[in-house]
């Protein structure tokens, strides 16, 4: 996400410049029509991929305002900060200063290796303009048409090698130009995407339940802050669909517009995710593994009861006269427990099914409840006590029942074990659940075990860290990603008195921060 | 006199097994009592009040079936219940007198058939506690003296010798010894020696009266 940002800015800087040499070299002196998607303006994005059309000058005014342009897009993106450590290689003062000026914290991406790729190509992009800029002014007999040549091509090639895919779109949604990343990322031909919808590529912006499409895009204009990437499902050529993340902007060029959409593969990223889930899937399973003893407890109970009302009403209806209320009664009972131990089964599979992650508003104090019911005969037998304070102010949160429920089992059984020296009628484990602020709630969990090493309070977070004899080391670190992944954050401290209390805490309401369910 | 019911005592801290077992047990034609939990049960319950089995859960909160099993002794058959039991389980349960040990969920045939066998004994155990409280509400009649003479009297001693031991006439013993015959109400020295020996009244030295 952080790396998408300066890209799309500076392809939007691109795009912008290209626009504007292109109209200095078509029409330098007659305003053009308002609104995107004027035949003049297709003509020249035409020309951006058809490499058809040729400029014959620069406008030593259009090229000062490009980089003010350039300058303001970066400060849109980039919050203001240090001087550049290195002056820019630049013949034109005025450049310079306006590119200093205007966007001094340009120069604090360049700590990222993303901020540098894009500080190298601004720096590049600078030179060009600076170099034809002042050979342009510096030496007359250099003619001005050799001049923009060079620099359309410059920019041509510099549309062609963004690292993502940018597409400029006509008023009804279709493609009016599509750099070389867009043809290869969605598998098709040099300017076969030249008129198709861009529906096709993204279908979520037919639907009109989506915002994607909508009058009202927003421009990217200085001050504005940067509208988040939306997450959608892209489609190739040839069907197959891939994650990505999308940004509609509209850019205006005097009184021209265009829209610009910019794609980005988020392949790589779910796959981490997905390997993410599919490890805290395992360990899933291997916790149930390890509570299979007191789940089977679980279920005998009922089974227990069951077989006895089943064997205890033959011997009333053999009774002469049957006591019908009293089978009555029993039957009745049946149902009731059938439906008990049902519900242990649903409990076990809820955990140990391997669905997608799925972002739903969810009540906490259920999600904390059903752990504890499942741990309710591995508590008995540890001759533990499970103690809830539940606040019943706490709203809804968005989050994955499964995942989070994983998280509330994993401290429980922490607990438990951290208890396990202690003597029994001491050993209790209180889970709270409160609201921390407006929107943050918060989950305790206390034990009164040994309590952490002091200095070891971050690594228990850690991969493979572990105290246990047999403990993988997995537990609190997939807890730690789960609850992150939700927009949360997850931590330890010792009590004042005896044991540690975790915290976790979630941001309540709708949080658009999750991943979509299909990946 | 009346003779008291028989009464079978279940534990178990589920509600539903709780219920269905008594139900079970019910349908046999024994009355039932039921407890959530070893200390309730511990709070109501006289155990020699009424010839009684108890029915135990092993997994129980706070005390468990085979600490409960500890505190009762042998005052009342146990059967034990058990969701998960593992052989050391067991071993110690039928070590500390367990009546028998049985896994949930459980057969009526084998519930209804341990439980029979348990208030058989319950019974046995009732009727030899309650001929030996009469034996000695009897016994607690005499005096010191008839004591001593009833305690040489069924060694088989003629009355001669126990005169001389105690250092008495003849004649005295012989109306100690009618005096013991009526209030251990017996007529023959036989009867006296058999229920003597029955209530284990002499034994250890016990030749004063008990509280």
């Amino acid at each position: 996400m952080n790396m998408l940002f300066p890209a799309i800015v500076f392809a939007q800087a691109a795009v912008i410049v290209w626009l504007l040499m292109s109209r200095t070299h078509r029409n330098p002196t007659t305003s053009p029509g308002g609104g995107y998607g004027q035949p003049d303006l297709s003509d020249q994005i035409a020309g951006v991929s058809g490499s058809r059309f040729r400029a014959p000058s620069v406008d030593t005014r259009i090229h000062t305002r490009v980089v003010a342009r350039m300058a303001d897009l970066f400060a849109t993106s980039i919050p203001p900060g240090t001087q550049p450590d290195q002056p820019v290689e630049c013949g034109q003062k005025d450049i310079k200063e306006t590119l200093h000026k205007t966007a001094p914290g340009v120069h604090r991406a360049r700590h990222t290796p993303a901020g540098r790729r894009h500080m190298a190509t601004l720096r590049a992009l600078h030179r060009v303009l600076s170099d034809h800029r002042g050979s342009n002014s510096n030496n007359e007999s250099i003619t001005q048409g050799a001049s923009h040549d060079g620099l359309v091509d410059d920019f041509r090639n510099l549309w062609q090698s963004l690292p993502l895919a940018v597409f400029m779109l006509g008023g009804g949604g279709e493609v009016l130009a599509a750099n070389a990343r867009a043809e290869t990322l969605f598998g098709y031909e040099d300017g076969e995407m030249i008129g198709k919808p861009v529906s096709l590529l993204v279908p979520e912006v037919d639907d009109p339940r989506s915002s994607l499409w909508r009058k009202d895009i927003p421009s990217a204009s200085p001050g504005r802050p940067s509208e988040a990437a939306r997450r959608v499902v892209a489609r190739r050529k040839h069907g197959t669909e891939f994650p990505a993340e999308i940004v509609i902007r509209r850019s205006f060029l005097r009184e021209d517009t265009s829209t610009l959409a910019f794609v980005e593969d988020r392949s790589d990223h779910y796959e981490l995710l997905r390997n993410q889930q599919d490890l805290a899937h395992l360990t899933r399973v291997s916790t149930m593994g390890e509570l299979a003893g007191s789940l089977a407890h679980e279920l005998n109970q009922p089974l227990t009861a069951i077989l006895s009302n089943v064997q205890a009403a033959q011997r009333f209806m053999a009774a002469d006269p049957v006591d019908v209320a009293e089978v009555r009664e029993i039957l009745n009972d049946i149902v009731q427990d059938d439906y008990r131990a049902s519900e242990v089964l649903r409990r076990i599979r809820a955990t140990v099914k391997k669905v997608d992650m799925e972002s739903v508003p969810l009540d906490l104090a259920t999600v904390i409840r059903d752990a504890v019911l499942l741990l309710h005969s591995d508590a008995i037998v540890r001759e533990t006590r499970v103690a809830l304070e539940i606040c019943d102010d706490v709203p809804a949160v968005c989050a994955d029942k499964v995942q989070l429920q994983q998280v509330a089992l994993n401290l429980l059984l922490n607990a438990f074990d951290a208890m396990s020296q202690v003597a029994p009628k001491d050993r209790v484990v209180w889970v709270e659940l409160t609201l921390q602020s407006d929107n943050m709630a918060r989950i305790a969990v206390r034990d009164c075990g040994h309590g952490l090493t002091v200095g070891k309070l971050d690594a228990i977070f850690k991969p493979f860290y572990t105290s246990k004899p047999h403990g993988l080391g997995l537990g609190l670190s997939i807890s730690r990603s789960i609850v992150e992944l939700h927009g949360g954050r997850i931590w330890a401290d010792n009590n004042l008195d005896r044991g540690a209390t975790f915290y976790v805490t979630l941001p309540t309401g709708n949080d658009t921060g999750n991943p979509k369910s299909r990946y | 006199m009346l003779e008291p019911e028989t009464l079978v005592f279940v534990i178990d801290d589920d509600d539903s097994v709780r219920r269905a077992l008594a139900r079970l047990i019910r349908s046999a034609g024994h009355s039932v009592e039921v407890f959530a939990s070893a200390q309730e049960f511990l709070a109501e319950v006289d155990v020699d009040a009424h010839p009684a089995c108890l029915v135990l859960d092993v997994q129980l909160p706070d005390l468990d079936g085979l600490q409960l099993q500890q505190q009762l002794g042998a005052t009342l058959p146990i059967i034990f219940l058990t969701g998960h039991g593992d052989i050391c389980m067991t071993v110690r349960a039928m070590k500390a007198g367990a009546s028998d040990f049985l896994t949930k969920p459980v057969r009526d045939t084998d519930l209804l058939q341990a439980i029979e066998h348990a208030l058989e004994s319950a019974n046995q155990c009732f009727a030899s506690r309650c001929e030996r409280n009469t034996l000695r509400q009897r016994f607690n009649r005499l005096t010191p003296r008839e004591r001593e003479v009833m305690a040489l009297v069924v060694t088989g001693r003629l009355n001669k010798q126990v005169a001389g031991e105690l250092g008495t006439a003849e004649k005295t013993i012989k109306a100690h010894r009618a005096r013991v015959m009526t209030k251990m109400e017996v007529t023959s020295l036989a009867q006296l020696v058999h229920i003597v020996d029955r209530a284990q009244i002499l034994s250890a030295g016990d030749n004063r009266p008990s509280a």
